[in-house]
């Protein structure tokens, strides 16, 4: 893992019980960035719904890691996870509610889903740094069913 | 990462799931198997979150189960939430819609009143 106020990076294996390492490893990242503390709270929860996706449909076979960077930008961070199994792929059996992607899309500024070095999957998703109130995320990801 | 996560039994029947500190895919199982336990001994459950500073999707799947589950069975269920609730938390619960399908009360022993209320065992 490498923290500075530029970048952070953090691999482990992709596995339930290394989530709340990224998630620490993340919000004392971002508690070196100018960014509000419910906006913090905010972003670890988008990229622990990320991880999670990672953990429960990248590698239903086998191992495999799970990659997190983040990197500030003027005043805008951006997170990108990433897997080199198969990704966020439909699963029938899903132990989730399937409300991960939509509180990802409602809290982000923005998100991407893309193929990561040729396998897998990257989420990149950006965040500004700026104040919960002004954000216009209160987008809902309302469960449909 | 998690504190330690109680359950407590009051003698209204109801027995408090006490979820303290962080909990995600990591501690869910943990959380269902005791709200199940309580179901399965025909006791009313409150889920305690005034201690909870994180919870992801995969505890909001075993929170809503439980009700789903309390209510087929005939037993209360209700959740606490306090001014010590994480935003994160809140934030989750209002972005899923959550907020409005779950029994929530202010504080433990509102809770507590909401879930005895539907809890043939305090009848």
């Amino acid at each position: 893992m490498a923290t500075d106020r530029q970048g952070f990076e953090i691999r482990v294996a992709a596995a339930a019980e290394n989530v709340p390492l990224v998630r620490h490893a993340l919000r004392a990242y971002l508690e070196t960035v100018p960014m509000p503390e419910d906006r913090v709270a905010e972003v670890v929860l988008a990229v622990t719904e990320a991880c999670a996706n990672v953990v429960v449909h990248a590698y239903p076979d086998a191992d495999g890691d799970l990659q997190v960077a983040a990197d500030l930008d003027g005043d805008v961070v951006e997170v990108r996870v990433r897997d080199n199994g198969r990704g966020i792929t439909p699963r029938v059996d899903s132990p989730g509610l399937g409300v991960g992607l939509p509180v990802m899309a409602a809290i982000a500024d923005s998100i991407e889903l893309g193929k990561a070095n040729g396998s897998g999957t990257e989420v990149r998703m950006t965040f500004a740094v700026r104040d919960t109130a002004s954000h216009p995320g209160s987008d809902s990801a309302t469960l449909s069913t | 990462m998690t504190d330690v996560n109680g359950v407590d039994r009051t003698t209204a029947g109801i027995d408090v799931v006490e979820l303290v500190g962080e909990n995600d895919l990591s501690t869910s199982a943990q959380v269902e198997r005791q709200i199940g336990e309580a179901i399965s001994a025909g006791r009313g459950v409150v889920v305690d979150m005034t201690e909870a500073t994180f919870i992801d999707s995969a505890v909001l799947r075993v929170l809503l189960s439980g009700q789903d589950r309390a209510a087929t069975v005939g037993v209360g269920f209700a959740i606490a939430l306090g001014t010590t609730t994480g935003h994160a938390v809140r934030r989750l619960l209002e972005l899923t819609g959550l907020s409005e399908r779950l029994v929530i009360a202010t504080g433990r022993t509102e809770a507590v009143a909401k879930a005895a209320e539907a809890n043939p065992a305090s009848r």
